[in-house]
């Protein structure tokens, strides 16, 4: 299944040009295959979400080419890539960002409405992912009526109603408490088995070693990529030892703290 | 996507902001409602005037001479002209059914039954044709030459005791002498039957102009007979025959009006019968035409055309009124707007998220202006029926019958559509170009 290259980044470069130019991206290689499930992390502010913006086709690289499903985004036009991100990939996105005044059962049908597809179509799609996700119970609920985890649930089911080939999760399990994160983790590991390239930002430890591999990132580079399997990658030969330091002590320390300042005193080591 | 799933969408957000939405549409519907009370009223005033012109009054052509520079309705500056020999000489034209001689005559008084009720104006004497079949509710027309009169529902209910036909009434005239008159028939309604009386209701009575006006004339005769100051008081406008000495006679009273009827209501028919009319009338031969001149002409026109004067000032009444109206639904065009733009920029996330989703840029447009569309198509209908309302009602207390303009009320919610495409446009534009991104980080 895992054959061609799902998501694929070459020199990416996302400056905002403020007062002074801010790198979020300073020049960013990753190819991530087709199927495969990959966990980004980094401290605050290293470009994370940047990156997520980009391969969900929310934003256009300033520098380099990002290629989604084949399609390299720059040379898209807006509509198109707004058909790209309504297809191929779907977000599921820190803040929920479900729609205020829709239910969730028109919440998780919304990305199909601007496909156009049939309102009773559409409705029974949804439902169908809201009972996958445990919410068959909740359709009728408003987004303020719902608790946290609900919602990211709600989130996810939105997420998956297009099919999409590409799951993006940024943050998802950050508003979460351990059962209900580990019924979202649990069901990422069940789209992944199902073929879908999982592509999920998080700070922590557990949450990324669900994955096959971990890049981390570092003030918008990638420091290393981890694979899971035992082997590292380390673009950045300075960086490589700290980061296996890291790994053996991810148990006994927060994992978000170990995250933020990890790579932080590899830099200064 | 479909404009049924647009319109879906849009009713949800207006719906959740009940009052914003009320408060916005409000503008569109004031503005609506006083274009469509006004046009209702025009047009109800319109048919009320045209409504009252019966189909066998159509043929009729009313005349009567004055200054061509009179401004005015019919009657307006009328000098009395017409002698009994010219109307006999236009009634026996071939293009003209009847012509006969139109004459107010003021009184003092009608009696009966030994009630007396002050009445200034209430007498007219005209030919028998005057008095249209169609007209009569019971009995019959009056007679030339007979002491007859037909009545008004006004007249007949004036008195202690109804008036009927077959009944005598007394008419004090304006010297004191009382004649008296049997009443032979009695029209259907108390308004008035032809221009000259103007529409309105009010009490009537009809009688042949022989004996009523020539008898009068009569009397005035004599009064010259006595002394030479009356004649100087009468001046230019009671003309006399050139020859003095002769008493007046039935043959010298001037009538202040003619009513010529043509054989049919036909335009060709109309106009032929106009034209002979006035050829006798102007020419040498006539009588008038020893009075008529540079000040004192004749006009002659069919109740249409004399109403269709007071409906081009209606016209341009009502045009005056529904463009100030029309101001009203520009001030609500932009109420509209600037909802809208609210309302884009309160539900930047909102789009932001859309946009994430897979809402193109005219998915984003068609919302935010179906929204306004629907606003204004809302306040286009409730202005509607509260235009209506106010028609109705007005119509209802100036006592016309109601026209309801239906184009007016297509055209209300075509306004309401384009109000709300115009308003909505621009924010609906700004909606569609936000970016997703900076959207989605809009707190
Ligand atoms: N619109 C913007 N304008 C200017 N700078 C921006 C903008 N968006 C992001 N940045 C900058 O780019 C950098 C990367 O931001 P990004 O949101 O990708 O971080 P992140 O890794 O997702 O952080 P976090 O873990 O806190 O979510 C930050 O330094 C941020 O200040
Ligand atoms: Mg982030």
């Amino acid at each position: 299944m895992a054959t061609g290259t799902a998501v694929s980044l070459k020199h990416v470069r996302k400056t905002y040009q403020l007062a002074e130019p801010v790198h979020a991206l300073d020049g960013v290689d990753l190819e991530i295959p087709e199927g495969s499930y990959t966990a980004i992390m980094g401290p605050s502010g290293s470009g994370k979400s940047t990156l997520m913006n980009l391969v969900g086709c929310l934003d256009t690289p300033t520098d380099g080419t990002v290629v989604v499903g084949g399609q390299d985004v720059g040379d898209l036009d807006d509509r198109e890539r707004t058909t790209l991100r309504g297809t191929t990939v779907g977000f599921v996105f820190q803040t929920f960002n479900l729609m205020p005044r829709l239910t969730a059962l028109e919440n998780v049908a919304l990305p199909q409405l601007f496909q156009g597809i049939s309102r009773g179509e559409r409705n029974d799609r949804a439902r169908e992912l809201l009972e996958r996700v445990g919410l068959g119970d909740r359709m009728d609920h408003m987004p303020n009526e719902l608790s946290g985890g609900q919602r990211q649930r709600v989130a996810l089911a939105r997420a998956l109603v297009n099919d999409p080939t590409i799951v993006l999760a940024d943050e998802p399990s950050g508003n979460l408490d351990t059962e209900t994160e580990a019924d979202v983790l649990d069901l990422f590991d069940e789209f992944h088995d199902a073929g879908t390239t999982m592509l999920v930002v998080t700070h922590e430890r557990h949450v990324a070693s669900r994955a096959e591999r971990i890049v981390h990132l570092l003030d918008g580079q990638i420091e290393r990529i981890e694979e899971l399997d035992g082997s590292e990658t380390s673009p950045r030969s300075s960086a490589g030892q700290t980061t296996g330091h890291d790994r053996d002590h991810g148990h006994d320390h927060d994992p978000d703290h170990d995250e933020r300042t990890g790579p932080a005193s590899g830099a200064n080591g | 996507m479909r404009p049924l799933e647009f319109g879906r969408l849009a009713w949800r957000s207006i719906g959740s902001h009940r009052l914003r939405s009320a408060l916005t549409t409000l503008g569109i519907i004031i503005g609506i409602a006083a274009v469509i009370a006004f046009v209702t009223l025009g047009a109800s005033l319109q048919a009320g005037l045209l409504g009252d012109i019966s189909p066998d009054d159509q043929r009729n052509l009313y005349g009567w001479a004055a200054d061509p520079d009179t401004e005015g309705g019919p009657l307006a500056g009328a000098q009395p002209v017409f002698t009994q020999d010219d109307l006999e000489r236009v009634d026996e034209l071939e293009d003209v059914d009847a012509a006969y001689g139109y004459m107010p005559i003021s009184t003092q008084a009608l009696a009966y039954d030994g009630e007396l009720t002050p009445q200034s104006d209430a007498l007219i004497a005209a030919g028998p044709p005057y008095i249209r079949p169609a007209t009569i509710d019971e009995g019959r027309q009056f007679e030339m030459g007979e002491r007859e009169a037909v009545i008004n529902p006004a007249v007949a209910g004036q008195f202690e005791e109804n008036v009927s036909v077959g009944d005598e009434l007394t008419i004090v005239r304006q010297g004191g002498e009382q004649t008296s008159v049997t009443v032979v028939g009695i029209t259907d309604s108390s308004e008035g039957l032809s221009p000259f009386e103007g529409f309105e209701p009010s009490p009537r009575v009809y009688v042949p102009t022989d004996p009523y006006y020539t008898e009068e004339v009569d009397g005035i005769g004599a009064g010259f007979e006595d002394g030479e100051a009356a004649e100087d008081e009468a001046g230019e406008a009671e003309p006399a025959d050139d020859d003095n000495d002769e008493p007046a006679t039935a043959e010298d009273a001037r009538f202040l009006a003619i009513v010529v009827e043509a054989p049919s209501a036909d335009e060709g028919d109309i106009d032929q019968a106009r034209d002979s009319a006035l050829a006798v009338l102007e020419s040498g031969d006539s009588d008038a035409s020893e009075l008529l001149g540079d000040d004192l002409e004749i006009t002659m026109q069919t109740s249409t055309e004399l109403l269709q004067q007071l409906q081009d000032v209606l016209d341009l009444l009502q045009n005056f009124i529904v463009g100030i109206a029309a101001i009203s639904l520009v001030v609500g065009s932009i109420g509209i707007a600037n909802i809208m733009l609210v309302s884009v920029t309160e539900r930047t996330r909102e789009i932001g998220i859309m946009k994430a989703v897979g809402a193109q840029n005219r998915d984003v447009l068609g919302l935010f202006l179906t929204e306004a569309v629907v606003l204004g198509i809302i306040g286009a209908i409730l202005g509607t029926v509260l235009g209506l309302a106010v028609g109705y009602a007005g119509a209802w207390y100036i006592d016309i019958p109601l026209v309801y303009p239906y184009e007016y009320v297509a055209l209300a919610v075509a306004v309401g559509i384009l109000v709300g495409v115009l308003s909505g446009l621009y924010p609906a534009w700004r909606a569609a170009r936000t970016d997703p991104i900076d959207a989605l980080r809009y707190e």
